[in-house]
């Protein structure tokens, strides 16, 4: 976490724009059917498992092989790369945006993600604590685990396979914990955000500030 | 010291494999199957018995660490074979009873596979020991996912494979350990409605080492077949289109009965088991899709399943 961060400049970013910008890309070559247009508003997944899936967005067929790709976030289509309707993309090709409008909670995370150092998931796969962090935090809570280079914290599962994920960050305590046993999370995706002790006071500051702040600012967003 | 009982040497598996196992299978050729044994002819390459381990695993590690104490690496393929564990334990916080008489072990293996062989790995120690148990003359055993062994709904054999980061190279092995139930024949009162051995079943005693050398052989097949179809797809793959060959998951899915059945998956589900639902795929990379009472499909990639 670095001391020149600005504040002031965050906030104001997120009260002048409390959105997030999803781009949606295509994830590998083929030609694309386009089933949005600018402006809709498309659903996230749903259901106790997520199993019911977001909003359709687009179809790319390869090798007459066609895969739906549907919306993982809420919000509103703000860009359509209308142009590429019916053309053969490149895997990356930048097909649409969504504006994901943001709650309280999720302003906080984001801010917390901008001064956190955070550790990504380096497969997709399920998390869990390691055995003796797990108890540590059963004890104590997690803000008083300090981590350092090199200690074994997560267990990486996969197919049976279970890995030991050792840390490789700066040495702080975890603040945030961004997965949940038994919940797959992406490749690249925090799995926990880690600040040094004597920044907590910091942190702590940030958020009673961001509560403060939205609450002058008045969004009918809730947490 | 007390002489270990499950005595196998590399030379026995040797002849194992020279014996049974070069024989051209799944409509490969003989080239193609000479290949094969040979990607996989390094499991067993050295093989140390003990009479009693706390769990292989442990034993595992630690051999890892003393080799790199004394300046080499441990040989890859290193099995670990122990007559009984009085400190095994299987997944999460349960119980895994190993006596005297059955397969308890351990093949240490440096992790040098690419993403898709890695997520398959684990498939090739249920197909092996369903192989074996088959070739009893088990027909009904089968494998449940990912890799539990069942006879009649009954578990015969469990697995697990864990990873192992060496301290100082920092090199990454694959831990397999293996149990299966063999000569044993009492198990905890727990155990004792869900679990059931090879002898339990065959109404005999069997020859244990040559068993062991059994799986450990159809093992090293198993293990060549991944390494020849990651060789595959990295020839037929000049983009990012989806593999081509699928010579582990066929083979699975002749020896599987998960496929076609309606589960309950959790993450532990023994202990917090989340849904109902019918296998209905399991896609290239192992991962299991299954179809909810409401139409839709959820993909896992980790978990377990029990049939119900």
């Amino acid at each position: 976490m670095s001391e020149q961060i600005d504040f002031d400049e965050i906030f104001a970013r997120y009260r002048s724009d409390p959105y997030e910008y999803v781009d949606v890309r295509a994830a590998h070559t083929g030609r694309v059917a386009l089933r949005v247009q600018e402006g809709d508003v498309v659903a996230a997944p749903s259901g106790e498992w997520d199993q019911i899936p977001g909003t359709r967005l687009f179809e790319i067929t390869r090798e007459r092989n066609t895969k739906p790709v549907s919306a993982k976030t809420n919000g509103t289509v703000s860009f359509l790369a209308g142009e590429l309707e019916g053309q053969f993309v490149e895997a990356g090709t930048r097909l649409l945006t969504i504006r994901h409008p943001l709650k309280k909670k999720e302003i906080i995370e984001g801010i917390l993600k901008e001064v956190l150092d955070l550790f990504p998931a380096p497969e997709r796969a399920k998390y869990f604590f390691a055995l003796d962090i797990q108890s540590r935090i059963e004890k104590k809570g997690a803000r008083s685990i300090v981590i350092r280079p090199g200690d074994e914290i997560i267990i990486m599962s996969l197919m049976k396979r279970d890995t030991p994920v050792y840390y490789s960050g700066k040495p702080g305590v975890i603040y945030s914990v961004y997965f949940e046993p038994g919940v797959s999370v992406a490749q690249g995706a925090p799995l926990i955000g880690v600040c040094s002790e004597e920044k907590l006071p910091l942190i702590q500051k940030i958020i009673t500030k961001v509560k403060a702040d939205w609450d002058k600012f008045g969004s009918s967003e809730s947490d | 010291m007390t002489v270990a009982q499950n005595t196998v040497t590399p030379a026995m598996l040797r002849a194992r494999i020279v014996g049974s196992e070069q024989t051209p299978r799944l409509g490969l050729s003989a080239a193609d199957s000479e290949i094969i044994l040979r990607l996989g002819g390094h499991v067993g390459s050295e093989i140390e018995c003990y009479s009693v381990l706390g769990r292989a695993m442990e034993q595992a590690r630690a051999h890892i660490r003393m080799a790199e104490q004394a300046g080499r690496t441990a040989a890859g393929g290193t099995v670990i074979l122990a007559d009984c564990l009085a400190g095994s334990k299987g997944r999460f916080t349960r119980n895994w009873h190993a006596p005297i008489g059955g397969i308890w072990g351990c093949l240490l293996l440096p992790d040098g596979l690419l993403d898709r062989a890695r997520m398959l790995l684990p498939l090739t120690l249920g197909m092996a020991c369903c192989e074996m148990v088959r070739e009893q003359g088990i027909s009904q055993a089968a494998v449940r996912w990912v890799n539990d062994v069942l006879v009649d709904g009954r578990k015969l054999a469990g697995f697990l494979v864990e990873g192992y980061r060496a301290p100082l190279s920092g090199e990454n092995w694959f831990l397999l350990g293996f149990g299966i139930n063999v000569n044993n024949t009492t198990f905890p009162a727990e155990l004792s409605a869900s679990a059931v051995s090879l002898s339990q079943l065959l109404g005999r005693s069997l020859d244990l080492p040559a068993l062991t050398a059994s799986f450990l052989a159809r093992l090293a097949w198993n293990i060549g077949l991944l390494l020849y179809q990651e060789q595959q797809d990295l020839m037929v793959l000049p983009d990012d289109s989806g593999p081509a060959c699928h010579l582990v998951l066929d083979r699975w899915r002749s020896l599987s009965d998960t496929l076609g059945r309606r589960v309950l998956y959790g993450y532990n589900v023994e202990q917090q088991p989340q849904y109902r639902a019918r296998v209905v795929d399991i896609r290239p990379d192992g991962a299991l899709v299954m179809r909810l009472d409401d139409g839709h499909c959820l993909t896992e990639y980790s978990g377990e399943v029990r049939y119900c």
